[in-house]
């Protein structure tokens, strides 16, 4: 392995370990710096990532139903997310060409597209039960 | 999709990249990755492997857009909050 790689894959490692303890240590909720989404900052309506960093906080306390009622696309996206840059990672070390199999359907990227366009209006109507879509306050 | 059969593994069509931006940075950029890695797919199968491997530079490049607008949204908001800040400061002299 060239010295390049292994910096790069140190430095990923360094900021992933940063990030993961960020999010651990601080709640988004409640520490006012953390940066806010720009569509909902400049809006005020929810984008399908609105909750994300505080749903992150809450997976890492494994407060998974937490986590749900502040963004469960972003949860349910998840393992799709970290099968993904497990492949990826694992081809970048290993110089493999691996695949996943379901980003190559377009039945699963048209579904995942329509689902996250849905779920953008959805979780903008205020009325009962559509409101579960929205970040707990 | 008759006569050229493609063989081998198409190009990485960086969907993990779309799904990121899209529930992460939450911008439409991501949504527009997500439709342009499709043709990835699309474009390999008919044999075409130029335009399916510039799909998927594509779909990269609008992930990676979607990113940067974000990381510009973070910098302009720091550089607002510390103007605030500032100016809250100067205004209680």
């Amino acid at each position: 392995m060239d010295s390049k790689k292994v910096l790069k894959i140190t430095l990923i490692v360094v900021i992933l370990g940063g990030l993961f303890s960020l999010y651990h240590f601080f709640n988004p909720a409640t520490h006012s710096y953390f940066i806010p989404c720009p569509f909902n900052y400049l809006t005020g309506y929810h984008c399908p990532g609105c909750g994300s960093q505080r749903a992150i906080h809450q997976l890492l306390h494994f407060n998974i139903v937490a986590a749900f009622r502040l963004n469960p696309l972003m949860v349910l996206s998840l393992p799709l997310i970290i099968a993904g840059l497990g492949v990826n990672s694992w081809n970048f070390i290993f110089n493999t060409q691996h695949r996943v199999k379901l980003f190559y359907s377009n039945l699963f990227i048209y579904g995942y597209f329509g689902i996250a366009v849905l779920y953008w209006v959805v979780r903008n109507i205020t009325v009962y039960p559509f409101s579960l879509l929205a970040p707990t306050e | 999709m008759e006569n050229n059969n493609p063989t081998g593994t198409p190009p990485d069509n960086n969907l993990v990249w779309a799904i990121l931006c899209t529930v992460l940075c939450c911008l439409p950029l991501g949504i527009v990755a997500i439709i342009k890695s499709t043709k990835v797919k699309e474009l390999w199968a008919l044999g075409d492997q130029e335009g399916a491997m510039k799909a998927a530079s594509d779909a990269k490049k609008y992930s990676i857009w979607g990113a940067a607008i974000g990381g510009i949204f973070v910098v302009l908001y720091i550089i607002f909050v510390v103007v605030l800040g500032v100016a809250g400061g100067m205004s209680g002299f």
